[in-house]
């Protein structure tokens, strides 16, 4: 019979030390924005808010820093057109414990484009 | 000595899909479930099939360099996070479909990264964040 325990919070024996997940990892933040006009959040983990750099570079501030800037980010754009868009860490701002900028560009000419669909998840240390 | 519990099944007990679990530095708290992967997979889209994955159900082939994915159990809204990379023989590009982003699926259209057209790649990755049903 499979085991079930009822518990609010985990912590590591100490009391304070964060549970270790064996061999596995949580997200720490991820986003689905809506980055065209005045650009929206649609649903979000552990982001406060989203800024509106330029057309197609936007930065997501976090709700808890991370540890450092030595995190991993991955994201994701696109619509149903044979236009191919390349969406990354933006050059203009190194990632930071309180926030990452990145940007959407169309691919063929290099060109950024805002999008109604960009997706985010950072996955590290949390400070 | 390292404590471990052992045990199947983990439940808030406020709210059963609530546990919360203390940061790597200490500073704060956050939900253990926000972070977890709803769904992953990995697709060949050239021989079209799933060779692994979780909570997917079906994925179909939708023409060259466009896919559907099915999902087990549905998110709670579409309002969820995915991340996608894809890799063949030249550089793939794999967007999330927002013509079709619901509860229960999505579309998935990879590009030729020099000439924009659609494109079937070999190895196509997706993760999704968010709130299950």
């Amino acid at each position: 019979m499979p085991s079930v325990l009822n518990v609010d919070t985990l912590v590591a024996a100490n009391g304070t030390d964060p549970v270790t997940l064996t061999k596995q990892s949580a997200a720490k933040a991820w986003w689905s924005l809506n980055g065209t006009g005045t650009i929206a959040g649609r649903g979000s983990f552990n982001v406060s808010s989203y800024d509106d750099v330029g057309t197609g570079v936007y930065d997501a501030n976090y709700t808890n820093a991370m540890a450092d800037g030595n995190y991993s980010f991955q994201g994701t754009t696109g619509v149903n057109s044979n236009t191919a868009y390349v969406f990354a860490y933006h050059s203009s701002s190194v990632p930071s414990t309180t926030d990452v900028r990145f940007g959407c560009d169309i691919y063929s000419n290099i060109t950024l484009q805002d999008q109604s669909y960009v997706f985010g998840t950072i996955h590290g240390d949390l400070a | 000595m390292a404590s471990i519990l052992k045990v199947d099944e983990l439940r808030g007990i406020v709210s059963a899909g609530d546990i919360t679990v203390t940061s790597e530095g200490g500073a704060a708290t956050q939900s253990l479930q926000q972070g977890l992967a709803k769904m992953w997979f990995q697709i060949n889209q050239s021989s079209f099939s799933v060779l692994d994955s979780i909570n997917v159900s079906s994925a179909s082939d939708d023409g060259t360099g466009v896919f559907t994915v099915t999902r087990t159990n549905n998110m709670n809204n579409s309002n969820y996070g995915v991340a996608t990379s894809s890799m063949g023989d030249r550089v793939g590009l794999l967007g999330s479909d927002g013509n079709n982003h619901t509860t229960s699926q999505n579309n998935f259209t990879l590009n030729d990264s020099r000439t924009a057209a659609f494109a079937d790649w070999d190895r196509n990755g997706a993760i999704l964040t968010g709130d299950l049903a």
